[in-house]
């Protein structure tokens, strides 16, 4: 190597030195600490036992639920609310029969993006049918428009009012940076509490998660308004009423379309694990059928979610580029009233009998061969199940025990200096009381098994995502083929990852970590390869001129100058992983995510809050310990 | 077509478009100096000194107006902070004074422009005219009442009907059609969605855009976009248009047209026109009267020629160096009293006509030429004096 490759970096080392010594110094107290104090889980006197007020908190509250004004008058109406709105889409959906609904699904596609996506949504549709599941694709579409209608119209005040008030959007926005990064399943419980389990604390949950986007989108579209339009209108004499209707809100309408679209998402995405509370639907199918381990019926549950959420992803992406004549949509309408007309009058209003295909069992028959023969003891490669064994006897087991074994102290303060080393101090308290609270709450060691989980996937996903990536920047062809692939698994569920992981490698630890894996993966893919494409072509070409090699362009330039991207991608990775792994209690998984299951299937609320408290925290440590920080970064 | 054979003639003096008056002194000099709106060159200059004509009310009249940006920023006018640098005041109080106890009177029918080059303050200025930035002090007065002691809605009125503005970045909104953006300040009016169609079309059609009435922002040249802009203002039918660097950001040939444009409108509406801009070519070309700024105020106002024949400071000599003076200067500045008989016969040229067109009228002739006013002569210009303007030198003195 030349002088002048590896002059540059000289410069960096005392800067480096200022900026990693928290590091160095918790390192070496941690060692200390592991030299004098050994195992040290969280000391009993410094926690504190929530359940007996919690389980009474929520003993009273089912106690009175039908007679405290709170509930009669507030919570009561919300809920007859909710389950009315459900019941009537639902009965609105059921009375226009497949074949309405199907038709209307196919126009409203066409007339937002065209023909091919028409043709996607009506096989979509009949693939559903198809499956034997016409009617949970019913019941989890009805829940899916009520809630996003709701979430759309709670997110877009919250966000108009944050968007037009600068004191309501500082109050707001780390609320809603907050909310972004927490996992659905944390979401579950408080909403239990109150409403019980059923549709309306399912809706309300999906609210709650999906409303936080569209919220943010609009505050974003309503302040990033051009100010020379603005102040165009403003001279024009236009009030404030007038500068809103005609300037701002026209103005923001590529965020707020992109809102609805994201919100529809995140509500499908939570429709589904919400079948945990009650939500009936394609997610129960799912739960129900990985419950006793049932790959096929969870697979025939399982495609219509992937559909769904293809089509609706498509179509309201659709939606922000074409509008469409209001003669247009009239004529739609009264096809769609023609098309449910006809299946009522030819056919029943549900899926023919007759029609379905049960792929259950062939599923399940391959499952059983794959588990005969694929599972171990295949030469050489080994079996899934050996893999998964392997990676938890050799990964999981040992960064978990070592976790468990390291003084808590020591632990705090290697959060806190990590903190300190991506953040400001501000973000380093933060952390480092969120991991304390954890403590206190009393889950310290559950806690660190599914931090376990979670730093296992991390690297796995890091180290895998980095290196399609850099594939990926470098070869267009390959970018191409990722493309629609990435594309599909951004817009998948998390809880449909679960399901062919559990055929492949059974229940457990592993495969929780297999589904975190493969649901970060697109995300951390599309973020590193943006960051490396998006690196100035100009310091790409100067290296090049110098005569760099490949190998030198990405180190010395490409990595450095992608920097933000890639801090990104490792912060996005943190925060789908937690969310999956939590998920992965449902397959084993055992730790934070068993506890929030068990509480609610055993109706122990005060075990599940508990369990649900520390999955706040954990989120928060995680996310603000990967999260630089925009002051660092400026 | 303001364009006048003199300048154009082979003897012309400058290449077109570099110089401020290039497409500037105007068609007869002696019929010029009697049409008060054709154009600022040959605007019914009265000369330096001279007293300016006594018109009604002002329309716009601004009396020690200040803009301070910054905490507590009422304190600093009026106070010893006032007289403070930009630099020190900023360290002392932490407040920036953009306009600086600045006064002028705008009057009926005249292009005023404010001039400066960027941070000189006189964007904050036009702003501070319709309170789009509230001024920290001072008064300004529209047609004798008070503009900072009007409510929300009579100040609306202000902006909806008597004073609109056009702005550098022209501030259309890009989901609306042409027309629609026309109709725009209609709109706000609450003027019907037929009537403010059919009057915006006209207005587009009065700019030049017929037949784009249907296209989108986005799908316009910044100089159709800037059409639009100029459109929307026209459509309010405003007492007064105010011009926040309409033209800064366009291609210099585009520029061009559409100062012509201004002209053209000025000339056949008569409107009173504000014209920011840092482009001091501009400001020569449209300004009937020029007010240059610098760090926020006023260092002269006067007529084009005042600015270029008499700087205030080294300031704006330095500013005016490379302008063509005689293309700015009228003949008044070449004057000498007629001796013998040359007050009774010879060439004649309006006391408005420039100097270079003095000079081509005299290289003519090869004499002395007179000046006459309403059949008055007022003096005689010879090949002396026209140098010495030229050259910068006070007139005579090189004789003597």
């Amino acid at each position: 190597m030349t002088a002048a490759v590896t002059a540059p970096a000289r410069p960096r080392t005392p800067v480096a030195a200022r900026r990693y010594w928290p590091v160095a110094a918790a390192l070496v107290l941690a060692a200390l600490g592991l030299l004098l104090a050994g195992r040290g889980s969280w000391p009993a006197a410094l926690s504190v036992d929530l359940s007996g007020p919690l389980g009474s908190a929520s003993d009273w509250i089912v106690d009175n639920r039908d007679s405290h004004p709170l509930f009669l008058y507030f919570f009561g109406h919300v809920s007859n609310a909710v389950v009315l709105s459900v019941r009537g889409v639902y009965l609105v959906l059921l009375a226009a029969g497949w074949a309405g609904v199907t038709a209307a699904a196919g126009l409203v596609a066409w007339r937002l993006a065209g023909v091919r996506l028409a043709v996607t949504a009506v096989a979509a549709f009949a693939v559903c049918g198809l499956l034997g599941m016409w009617v949970p694709t019913m019941q989890t579409l009805a829940l899916m428009v009520v809630a996003v209608a709701a979430s759309v119209a709670l997110g877009a005040v919250l966000g108009l009012a944050a968007g037009l008030s600068d004191r309501t959007y500082r109050a707001l926005r780390p609320v809603l940076d907050t909310m972004q990064v927490l996992p659905a399943f944390a979401y579950l419980l408080p909403v239990v509490l109150v409403f019980g389990i059923g549709v309306p604390a399912a809706v309300l949950a999906t609210v709650v998660y999906a409303a936080p986007p569209m919220a943010r989108l609009t505050a974003l579209g309503l302040r990033s308004a051009d100010p020379g339009v603005l102040e165009a209108a403003a001279s024009l004499g236009a009030t404030g009423r007038q500068r809103l209707l005609t300037a701002r809100i026209p103005l923001a309408r590529k965020e707020l379309l992109l809102g609805v679209n994201q919100s529809i998402m995140m509500a499908l995405s939570m429709a589904v694990i919400a079948s945990v509370i009650g939500a009936g639907g394609l997610g129960d199918r799912v739960y129900q059928a990985l419950a006793s381990v049932d790959v096929g019926a969870a697979l025939a549950a399982g495609i219509p979610i992937v559909l769904l959420a293809v089509v609706l992803d498509r179509t309201a992406t659709g939606a922000r580029s074409r509008g469409g004549s209001g003669r247009a949509w009239t004529g739609c309408a009264a096809a769609v009233v023609a098309a449910a007309l006809t299946g009522r009058l030819t056919g029943g209003l549900t899926w023919p009998e007759a029609w379905h295909v049960d792929i259950a069992e062939p599923v399940n028959r391959a499952v059983d061969w794959m588990t005969a023969h694929l599972y171990s003891g295949v030469p050489l490669i080994g079996g899934t199940a050996d893999w998964a064994a392997h990676f938890t006897g050799w990964v999981l087991d040992p960064v978990r025990d070592g976790l468990q074994a390291l003084p808590w102290w020591a632990l705090l303060m290697a959060v806190g200096a990590l903190a300190l080393v991506v953040g400001t101090w501000r973000t380093a308290l933060t952390a480092v009381g969120a991991m304390a609270a954890i403590g206190v709450l009393g889950v310290w060691d559950a806690s660190l098994d599914t931090l376990s989980q979670v730093l296992a996937a991390v690297a796995v996903t890091l180290v895998l995502g980095f290196g399609i990536a850099v594939g990926a920047a470098r070869s267009t062809r390959l970018e191409r083929l990722l493309r629609p692939v990435l594309d599909v698994f951004q817009t998948m569920p998390q809880f449909v990852y679960l399901i062919p992981v559990v055929a492949l490698f059974g229940v457990g630890r592993a495969p929780a970590v297999a589904a975190a894996v493969v649901y970060a993966l697109p995300a951390v893919v599309r973020i590193t390869t943006q960051g490396l494409r998006g690196v100035d072509p100009v310091a790409l070409e100067s290296a090049r001129s110098l005569g760099a090699t490949g190998w030198q362009q990405l180190r010395q330039v490409q990595f450095p100058l992608a920097r933000p991207a890639l801090l990104l991608a490792v912060n996005q990775a943190v925060v789908l992983v937690l969310a999956v792994v939590i998920i992965g209690g449902l397959v084993g998984g055992g730790a934070l995510g068993y506890d929030v299951v068990f509480g609610l299937a055993q109706g122990d609320l005060a075990t599940g809050l508990v369990a649900g408290a520390a999955i706040v925290c954990l989120g928060l440590m995680l996310d603000r310990v990967t999260q630089p920080t925009a002051e660092k970064e400026a | 077509m303001r364009k006048s054979p003199v300048t154009e003639s082979p003897a012309g003096t400058s290449p077109a478009g570099t110089s401020p008056a290039g497409a500037g002194p105007a068609a007869n000099p002696v019929t010029s100096g009697t049409n008060p709106v054709a154009g600022p060159v040959i605007s019914p200059v009265t000369g330096p000194g001279a007293p300016e004509p006594a018109t009604a009310t002002p329309v716009f009249s601004v009396e020690g107006l200040w803009k301070v940006f910054g905490p507590k920023s009422d304190r600093v006018p009026g106070s010893d902070l006032a007289e403070l640098p930009a630099a020190e005041l900023r360290e002392r109080t932490g407040c920036t004074a953009a306009v600086r106890d600045v006064s002028f009177d705008v009057r009926k029918g005249e292009v005023f422009v404010v001039m400066g080059l960027s941070g000189s303050g006189k964007s904050t200025l036009v702003r501070c005219l319709t309170r789009l930035i509230e001024p920290t002090s001072g008064t300004v007065a529209i047609d004798g009442e008070d503009i900072l002691s009007m409510d929300r809605s009579r100040l609306r009125e202000l902006r909806r009907h008597r004073a609109a503005m056009v702005f550098q970045h022209f501030g259309l909104l890009p989901h609306r059609t042409v027309v629609d953006n026309v109709a725009y300040g209609l709109e706000i009016q609450g003027m019907g969605r037929a009537e403010r169609r059919a009057k915006a079309a006209e207005v587009v059609t009065k700019v030049g855009l017929e037949g784009m009435e249907d296209r989108k922002p986005g799908q316009l040249s910044g100089g159709q976009q800037q059409r639009v802009g100029l459109a929307r203002a026209l459509a309010v039918d405003p007492e007064v248009l105010l011009f926040d660097e309409p033209f800064s950001a366009l291609d210099p040939l585009i520029r061009r047209d559409m100062q012509e444009e201004v002209i053209r409108l000025h000339r056949e509406e008569g409107r009173t026109m504000i014209f920011i801009t840092h482009d001091l070519n501009e400001a020569l070309r449209l300004g009937d009267r020029i007010a240059l700024m610098r760090d926020g105020r006023i260092v002269q106002l006067g007529t084009p020629e005042e600015i270029v024949g008499a700087p205030a400071d080294d300031y704006v000599r330095d500013f005016v160096r490379d302008v063509p003076r005689e293309q700015v200067l009228t003949v008044r500045s070449a004057m000498r009293p007629p001796s013998g008989g040359e007050a009774e016969s010879g060439p004649a040229l309006a006391p408005g006509a420039t100097v270079s067109e003095a000079i081509e009228a005299v290289a003519r002739t090869g004499g002395p030429v007179r000046v006459v006013d309403a059949g008055r002569c007022l003096g005689v210009v010879d090949h002396e004096g026209l140098l010495s303007v030229v050259a910068g030198v006070p007139v005579g003195k090189a004789a003597a």
